[in-house]
């Protein structure tokens, strides 16, 4: 039985460059072999016909659409807006807002609890900053753009379930001083 | 002599390596696009050691000035004046020898001049103090001059610079393809290799001009309005709605990741149009015409509207059904990859394959392209990008679909290169320079992804924290193996007038 677990690695940055690689290293090897040995090994035509050719065509393209679907369908669980819907039903959602403007942040509450469902609503206040808030082993949880002038503030739904410091910093370029514009999270146990 | 001709001419160093050969007759379609290249390969050399610059700032921890300044030169002049530039002209240098027109008059000059004008006087702002990223972050060049950071006057003069690159893009390039494929006269004598449209040789061309100006005009209004206002022609509440943040953003991502698309769709094209010419039996065919068609047009329909995952993370102020949009259609571009490859793969295994440095440069930017639309794709999944977006995962898939399409122009510049200048380029050479880019540039794009998936972020002057600087490291070590190569490259050009006698007649052939 597939143990579905795994999409909770699949879905993060280093799944991300798996998945990359998965989609990337059959094809580099397969584009090589054919490359050599056609240029190299056995250059002549090989005298197929094009509808010789039309199974594995349509293997080929069938597999990929397969792949696109399945790797989309698997991430719907993921989606921090589906997270939010997940977290109504349970948890009542804590609320944390915050401004950024350059280079700061100011934010209604630094601690939260693990394991209750946390909606940060953000602006920015002058130009275009990020709010990307980062695991204690150095991973991005999830990131949040914010733009001056806007009806709404930037949302997202977030459970952490590890006490400990979650650093933040601003991931969308906003200036001379934007590599400083950072601000840290504690999440404590649950009482 | 034409002045684009004697502009090369009188060109040190870079005018010997592309002195436009005068005796095949053929100087109409030579001569804007030997300028054009020549001047991409000038702003190739500042924006490669602008970029070498970038990682050293980090690791002698210089000053973060520096890095921010490198950041906006660096990515302008290797987007714009070098890959745009140097696609214009072997594009153009194509599209004249498929349809046999002449690549002339006031056209090539305006997106000649307004190209590298307009990149020389960004250069100028960002020495002013203008530091805003190769994609400007609006509105922070206003704030920033609100703030003291940098000057009005460094504003107004980088907008036109900016305006002016833009010009050439969306409106002087793309119109004069469109007058080279629906007017004038066929000359015969500039008939190097007749296609129609129905060629995915041409389909690319006319597509990705067509993109570049419906997709461009949004950003043309909104940017002419700032200017005016900038400029005090305009009053500034009759701009305010063009300096909302959100029109803005919108109005320049959509045109900027078309842009990409556009480039890709006339790499793609160029691809099409050159591999048949390697076939080892001859036969000029690719396993499919219909299919690679198909391939164009699946990614020029899916790519139009796939920008929209550039503000996922903006929720919910770009409603989800507009992620969901993004997110789908940007998959939908992977479809037509999928097509792409088999047609690559299965022409290749059905003729055999003369190998030489040119096309096995095309192929091998090709094969970086797919790399680098895996990450796209992947990165513009919803849940992926919540993690990815503003990483050094997104400067990676910037810098590898530029670096990528310029490889695939420099291979294909080796097709024309002779007909250019009458000059050959020595094989040894070129193969040396396709084995450095490949290790430099696969290694450069795996290590910028790597670095974004372990949280590196983008345009960001502090790696050294978190255990990133390894990458940084990285990205140095690959980023001289890939400038080498570049070099390489060049003295193969320059090498070539002192080996090889003129070509003549044997350019036509």
């Amino acid at each position: 039985m597939l143990d579905l677990r795994m999409l909770d690695y699949v879905y993060t940055g280093w799944g991300a460059f798996w998945a990359t690689m998965f989609m990337f290293v059959p094809f580099a090897l397969m584009a090589y072999w054919v490359i050599r040995r056609k240029s190299l090994v056995d250059t002549g035509p090989t005298g197929l016909q094009p509808s010789e050719f039309a199974p594995l065509e349509g293997i080929w393209l069938t597999f990929a659409f397969i792949f696109f679907v399945i790797a989309n369908l698997a991430s719907l669980k993921y989606i921090p807006w589906a997270a939010a819907s997940a977290s109504v039903n349970g948890e009542p959602e804590v609320q944390v807002d915050f401004t950024a403007k350059s280079w700061s942040y100011d934010i209604s509450n630094r601690q939260i609890e693990a394991g209750k469902p946390v909606r940060f609503s953000g602006r920015a206040s002058d130009t275009q900053h990020g709010f990307a808030v980062y695991h204690p082993d150095g991973r991005v949880l999830f990131t949040m753009l914010m733009m001056p002038n806007t009806a709404k503030p930037t949302s997202v739904v977030y459970t952490f379930t590890e006490p400990g410091k979650y650093k933040v910093r601003c991931l969308e370029y906003c200036g001379i001083a934007h590599h400083a514009m950072q601000d840290e999270l504690t999440v404590v146990k649950s009482h | 002599m034409s002045i684009a001709s004697t502009i090369v001419n009188g060109t040190p160093i870079f005018g010997k390596i592309f002195s436009v050969d005068r005796s095949t007759g053929l100087e109409e379609i030579n001569a804007w696009p030997a300028l054009m290249i020549m001047s991409s390969f000038v702003w190739l050399v500042v924006a490669g050691l602008l970029g070498l610059v970038m990682p050293t700032t980090q690791i002698f921890d210089l000053s973060t000035d520096h890095f921010y300044t490198t950041l906006t030169l660096h990515g302008a002049a290797l987007t714009f004046p070098f890959s745009f530039q140097l696609m214009m002209g072997v594009g153009l240098h194509r599209s004249g020898g498929c349809v046999g027109k002449a690549v002339t008059g006031w056209l090539p000059a305006l997106s000649w001049l307004s190209m590298n004008l307009g990149a020389a006087i960004l250069t100028v702002a960002v020495l002013m103090g203008l530091k805003v990223s190769v994609v400007v972050m609006f509105p922070l060049p206003l704030v920033g001059a609100q703030m003291g950071v940098w000057s009005m006057e460094s504003v107004i003069v980088g907008f036109t610079g900016i305006y002016l690159v833009l010009s050439c893009m969306i409106l002087w390039y793309p119109l004069l393809v469109l007058k080279m494929m629906f007017f004038g006269k066929k000359r015969a004598e500039l008939v190097l290799s007749e296609r129609s449209l129905n060629d995915p040789g041409m389909l690319g061309m006319l597509l990705a001009a067509v993109t570049l100006i419906l997709t461009g005009l949004p950003l043309v209004v909104v940017g002419t309005t700032l200017l005016l206002a900038l400029y005090k022609i305009l009053p500034m509440s009759l701009a305010a709605w063009a300096a909302e943040p959100v029109v803005f953003q919108y109005a320049f991502y959509l045109f900027a990741h078309n842009l990409m698309e556009a480039m890709a769709l006339m790499v793609s094209s160029a691809m099409y149009a050159t591999l048949p010419l390697y076939l080892a039996d001859g036969s000029r065919k690719l396993y499919s015409e219909k299919l690679a068609n198909l391939a164009l047009w699946i990614l020029l329909v899916t790519s139009v509207t796939s920008g929209l995952h550039h503000f996922i993370t903006f929720y919910p102020n770009q409603p989800a059904a507009l992620s969901y949009w993004g997110n789908i259609m940007s998959w939908g571009t992977g479809l037509g990859a999928a097509i792409s490859i088999f047609t690559v793969l299965a022409t290749i295994w059905q003729h055999g394959l003369k190998a030489g440095p040119g096309i096995i440069a095309v192929l091998v930017g090709w094969a970086l392209y797919i790399l680098d639309g895996a990450s796209a794709i992947v990165t513009s999944n919803i849940v992926w990008t919540y993690q990815l977006h503003g990483t050094m995962w997104q400067s990676g898939h910037f810098m590898t679909v530029i670096l990528a399409m310029s490889m695939m122009w420099m291979g294909v510049l080796y097709h024309h290169y002779p007909v250019l200048t009458g000059r050959k380029l020595d094989p040894a050479l070129g193969s040396l320079y396709v084995k450095m880019f490949t290790v430099g540039a696969f290694g450069a794009a795996i290590t910028m992804l790597a670095g974004g998936a372990a949280g590196m972020p983008r345009r960001f002057a502090a790696w050294n924290q978190e255990g990133w600087m390894i990458y940084g490291d990285l990205i140095m070590v690959f980023g001289l193996i890939l400038g080498a190569s570049f070099v390489v490259y060049l003295y193969n050009m320059m090498k070539s007038r002192e080996i090889s006698a003129p070509m003549g007649e044997l350019a036509r052939a």
